[in-house]
């Protein structure tokens, strides 16, 4: 009688469990699909259909959206910022956390302890000085103070989750590596880098979505139609009053695309550096 | 990794910031005009309108589309700051904010260019066109009296109503007063079609609605002297303001969420025919038509429940364009935007993103609902050129109140009660600020 009590309860759980996950899955996902379906619908069926799946598909939408959102020119920008600014990234915020956690050097901890300050600063606040210190250093409207201005975002966080990990690495490794005839930068390349690879895989994906969804600060910094990221070309699709529905949602799936790519190239890093970020060595 | 390895990094990292700084900063050609705005939906004939303009003076008109207006703000904010605004750009932002920019010498006065000839120019725009951006003696701002922008197109604020469905309830034609209007709604509601719709879920909206009933159930001197503070919300005409949104409550004609309903969403109630009226802008047209071309429909001025008093409603330039006081090509800027308000030009910028167009001469060339909005520019009045400006708090709290009397919580007379009392708090406040900065002279 207490083994049936027993399995009914744990079998209760369990499907209480799994509604509760299916649905918290379903309301991710649905925007997702309602994205895809409204870039396949015109304009006039997108409020009117009820049913996800559209009776007519036009997938003229995605020809239309690249072209007059001139997607081709901007993809070509997002992914060159995204590469740029995360290579910066990984670089030189593998080296600063490298120095915060294993050199001494005088105000080391006031350094660090800026660096982390700086997330607190919101990104709208700092526009105007950004804005002038850029037009007095003659890199406004050019992609390298952009890239600059986005490696400067995106570090203090990466600084962060890199110095957690090489404070708990094993002073050991490094002693071994030093017998071996290696330097400070050797040790930081062939030792603390691979097995930093599941916190650099986290820094690379929150970066890459990062510089591949933004477009605030290109809009400030750049003029040039040809130098501004996709999400621009994302923008015309919305007016002062009305929205083409339609193009915006191509649009959108257009620029989803590569990030679910990297997502899923790199998940199972995402996962394991989340998972394992305290655990070195 | 040796010494060699890492300055192959150094060096190929210094070659790539080379080849991207490469594209930096151009000095941008003495000859060119540079134009900045936010309003995407009219961007492409913009960029033809600056093609047609070359082809005809040679002169070289770049036009730059930044977008959300937010966004747009925030770089106008910071060019202005580093003093390199472009030489034309779009004003999106409250006259106070207008005002600064031109006390801070960013804007030039164009008064002298609307005057010339016999004041042509000006004559031909919309007198209501020109008001936001024309600041007069003595105005509340500090700013030397003249005009600042250029209006490209013009928005009021209407009713509209769906001819099938007033048809389906019997109805040939739109009503003529608030009592057939609330017939109406009855008589809608009857045979279970939602009867008015509109984004009243914000406040502006309720702010616009209320007080063209204001203006014309105790006329634009007793309004101005309410927001002055002379006369209470409790006077019996105010009351009648509040009455109006009761009654048309108590006709169950609104539709379901009002109070709570986005602007956008109103609109696709309307476009989609899930309401027979709709309070709304002029920009509406392109909205309803982009989702529901076949919709049929038309415009009147809210039905008036006075006919002693003109029914006023909202409205004014739509989006202006302002010259840098700074620029090098003034005259150049100007003489474009002069030619972007000639009746030809102003005539394809209506018809292209349907929006009414600043220049008068304009209006035989443009579609009939266009036409039939820029009827009642003479009607228009707007905060902006008021003598007077409400509180922001108690337009809240009037916001608020007439909440509760769509939801049935609160009579008129309570909401009045409670306005006023909201007004005579502000009232003492400002008073007692006043005096604390005398005392500080």
């Amino acid at each position: 009688m207490k083994t049936t009590n027993y399995r009914a309860i744990n079998t209760f759980k369990s499907v209480a469990l799994h509604s509760f996950l299916i649905s918290v899955a379903l309301s991710c996902l649905f925007p997702l699909i309602w994205m895809v379906r409204s870039s396949l619908m015109d304009p006039e069926t997108i409020f009117t259909e009820k049913s996800l799946f559209p009776k007519a598909i036009r997938l003229v939408n995605y020809y239309n959206a690249w072209a007059e959102g001139n997607f081709g020119v901007y993809f070509l920008n997002s992914v060159l910022y995204t590469t740029a600014v995360v290579v910066g990234i990984v670089f030189i915020s593998s080296l600063a956390a490298y120095a915060f956690s294993r050199l001494s050097f005088p105000g080391k901890n006031i350094f660090f302890y800026m660096f982390v300050g700086a997330m607190m600063i919101p990104l709208p606040g700092s526009f105007v000085p950004l804005y002038v210190l850029m037009s007095k250093l003659g890199l406004l409207n050019s992609r390298l103070g952009y890239i600059l201005c986005m490696i400067n975002v995106g570090l203090p966080l990466s600084i962060l989750l890199l110095k957690t990990f090489f404070d708990k690495m094993p002073p050991d490794l490094e002693d071994a590596a030093r017998i071996d005839g290696c330097g400070r930068l050797g040790i930081w390349w062939h030792v603390a880098l691979p097995l930093a690879r599941p916190a650099l895989a986290v820094i690379v994906i929150f970066n890459s979505l990062n510089v591949w969804n933004e477009f605030i600060l290109a809009m400030l910094l750049l003029n040039d139609k040809a130098k501004m990221p996709l999400q621009l070309g994302i923008m015309t699709f919305q007016g002062a009053h009305s929205v083409d529905y339609h193009l915006l949602m191509a649009g959108l799936t257009i620029s989803s695309i590569p990030v679910i790519l990297i997502y899923l190239a790199m998940q199972k890093h995402i996962i394991k550096g989340l998972a394992s970020v305290g655990v070195v060595g | 990794m040796n010494k060699i390895s890492a300055g192959i990094i150094v060096f190929c990292l210094f070659i790539g910031l080379i080849i991207l700084n490469k594209d930096k900063v151009k000095e941008k050609s003495p000859d060119k005009v540079i134009l900045w705005h936010w309003l995407t939906d009219r961007d492409k004939v913009l960029q033809e309108l600056a093609r047609k303009y070359k082809e005809q003076t040679g002169v070289d008109v770049v036009v730059e589309l930044y977008a959300p207006a937010d966004s747009y703000v925030r770089k106008v904010t910071a060019a202005a700051q580093a003093k390199m605004l472009p030489d034309i750009y779009g004003n999106v932002d409250t006259k106070e904010t207008f005002a600064n920019y031109i006390r801070s010498g960013q804007v030039a006065d164009l008064t002298s260019y609307f005057q010339a000839d016999n004041q042509a120019w000006e004559a031909s725009l919309f007198p209501k066109a020109l008001e936001g951006n024309r600041f007069y003696e003595d105005n509340i701002y500090g700013v030397k009296p003249g005009i600042y922008g250029v209006p490209i197109d013009v928005t009021n604020m209407q009713l509209l109503y769906n001819k099938k469905l007033l048809a389906k309830a019997g109805f040939q034609n739109p009503p003529k007063d608030f009592a057939e209007f609330i017939g109406m709604l009855k008589a809608l509601k009857r045979i279970g079609i939602p009867g008015f719709v509109s984004g009243w879920g914000e406040l502006w909206l309720v702010d616009c609605f209320s007080s063209n009933y204001a203006f014309n159930i105790m006329g634009e001197a007793k309004v101005m002297a309410t927001l002055k503070g002379d006369v209470p919300y409790t006077d019996p005409d105010w009351v009648k303001v509040f009455m109006v949104f009761k009654e048309m409550k108590d006709s169950g004609g609104l539709a379901e969420g009002i109070i709570t309903k986005p602007n956008k969403y109103a609109e696709q109630d309307f476009a989609l025919e899930r309401a027979a009226f709709a309070f709304n802008g002029s920009w509406c047209v392109n909205v309803y038509y982009k989702m529901n071309p076949r919709l049929s429909y038309g415009v009147m001025l809210p039905p008036p429940v006075n006919d002693k008093f003109p029914m006023m409603i909202w409205g004014n330039g739509g989006s202006s364009f302002s010259v840098n006081y700074r620029s090098k090509v003034k005259e150049r800027a100007v003489d474009f935007l002069k030619w972007m308000t000639a009746k030809e030009q102003q005539a394809l910028l209506a018809k292209e993103t349907m929006n009414l167009p600043s220049n008068r001469e304009a209006v035989a060339d443009i579609p009939s609902v266009l036409s039939d909005f820029t009827m009642a520019m003479d009607a228009t009045t707007h905060p902006t050129v008021w003598k007077y400006n409400e509180n922001p708090i108690v337009v809240e709290r009037f916001y608020k109140g007439v909440q509760s009397i769509i939801l049935g919580d609160k009579t008129p007379e309570t909401v009045a009660q409670e306005v006023q009392e909201e007004k005579q708090k502000q009232i003492e406040r400002e008073k007692r600020i006043n005096n604390r900065k005398n005392r500080a002279k």
